[in-house]
């Protein structure tokens, strides 16, 4: 069966060929960053919407990841400076255009879940017993700061500093996120 | 970081705590809880803790991946000059009694408008010819200066169910024309939060935003956020409260003139 093709050369469709294929990935790897779901989802559409106006699709699968993973690693960037106070770079100015894979590089996406968990741990397990549990308790097992101090046996108030030294400790060690 | 005692400590951990509350309930949580670098590198570990922590892993919500796939498929079967907002947060847009309209607004409405046209000319009658999209001028990434206004008619006064809500469309913008205990109001069907259109649930009584989940009662205020949440116990089906609080609906001006409800409509 011939039909006239006068199509150009990206096929239609391929854009939701590399949706489908990366749309998950791509949520886990911003979710894992941000933390919280509505921010991830915001980024992630971020992120494909610049790739149906900016993206190549004739370029090869694993520069299209890699242009992928950038596009995202710069969006958190920017999500976190807000956090920071520090002025906002635009995705543009940061990764300009098409950046190809560096040679041999690979761009495939860590694995999240396992390596994560691991990483809270090893967190914790640095901590004094006192400031691991109560992060325990507020993040691994999600009790409320109300719930938490009872468990541990202390006020309100003092659930909430104790959480607050906690973290402060826990993010001086550093590293957390490799 | 040097260390403080208690005391000291205590404004700051209350502040924080906002912060965790928002990311551990699965919200938005806010960077105006953060007080200094050290609390942002404190942020950013709880954030990532947090993540960790899924039991689900940050498995993505089905329906967000539909509805991404959606808006990727319209912007690249054409709509693809038109840039999507970035997220706003709260209080920047949504002066009460003012719309504005941005290009994409625009762009959407005209397509949705010229559909809706088509499929049932008769539920909306324009009192003045709105001047046609096509062709029009603007300036890239500001918002649009409107050259007038016109009172366009988007309902009969008949067809508002009392205590319900009536989805219009014009060429600037979409909304809802609300009647509750005899008044008429319109809402703009704009969501505060990043602009998805509203819809109305007949059950609930309420414009609900499909993108983040956000309700807002006919009042054009948001009515599962955390304020309402606690004085409420609670809202209509929801397992938890809507993590941020967003600014009121826009209210176009309306008027009623022999049995139409009309709206005041900007023109370019």
């Amino acid at each position: 069966m011939a039909e006239p093709d006068d199509r150009p050369a990206a096929e239609p469709g391929r854009f939701e060929e590399i949706y489908d294929e990366q749309v998950v990935s791509i949520y886990r790897f911003v979710y894992a960053r941000v933390g919280n779901r509505p921010d991830a989802e915001d980024l992630t559409a971020q992120v494909f919407m610049r790739a149906v106006e900016q993206l190549d699709t004739t370029r090869d699968r694993g520069q299209i990841v890699s242009w992928l993973y950038r596009v995202s690693q710069n969006a958190i960037s920017d999500y976190w400076r807000a956090f920071y106070r520090l002025p906002v770079i635009g995705a543009d100015q940061v990764a300009p255009g098409w950046e190809p894979a560096q040679p041999g590089e690979v761009r495939e996406r860590p694995a999240e879940g396992v390596a994560a968990t691991q990483r809270v741990r090893k967190v914790l397990e640095q901590l004094p017993a006192r400031y691991a549990q109560v992060l325990e308790l507020r993040f691994l097992q999600r009790l409320t700061v109300a719930e938490t101090a009872k468990q541990m046996g202390i006020s309100h108030g003092n659930a909430k500093i104790l959480q607050y030294r906690a973290l402060r400790k826990a993010a001086l060690l550093g590293d957390f996120d490799g | 970081m040097a260390e403080l005692d208690d005391a000291a400590l205590e404004p700051r951990a209350e502040r924080f705590e906002h912060y965790l509350d928002a990311l551990l309930a699965g919200g938005r949580p806010s960077p105006d809880d953060i007080e200094d670098t050290d609390e942002a590198e404190m942020a950013r570990l709880a954030a990532e803790m947090s993540a960790a922590a899924d039991p689900e892993h940050g498995a993505p919500d089905p329906a967000f991946i539909e509805q991404l796939r959606m808006r990727m498929r319209q912007a690249d079967e054409g709509i693809a000059a038109v840039q999507e907002p970035l997220p706003v947060r709260p209080g920047i847009s949504g002066r009460a009694g003012r719309v504005r309209v941005t290009r994409r607004q625009l762009l959407a409405a005209a397509v949705t408008g010229a559909a809706g046209m088509a499929a049932g000319a008769a539920a909306m009658t324009v009192v003045r010819p709105v001047q046609a999209t096509e062709g029009l001028i603007w300036d890239d990434g500001t918002g649009l200066v409107p050259s007038g206004f016109d009172w366009v008619s988007v309902a009969l006064v008949k067809d508002v169910p009392e205590g319900g809500a009536l989805r219009f469309s014009t060429p600037a913008f979409g909304g809802y024309v609300v009647k509750l205990n005899g008044e008429i109001w319109a809402l703009s069907s704009v969501c505060t939060h990043m602009g998805c259109t509203l819809q109305f649930r007949t059950d609930w009584k309420d414009l609900r935003c499909p993108c983040h989940g956000a309700s807002f009662n006919l009042e054009g205020q948001l009515a599962n956020g955390r304020t309402g949440w606690r004085r409420n116990g609670g809202y209509r089906g929801d397992q938890r409260p809507y993590a941020i609080d967003l600014p009121d609906l826009v209210r176009p001006d309306v008027q009623v003139r022999d049995g139409h409800v009309l709206v005041k409509t900007p023109h370019f």
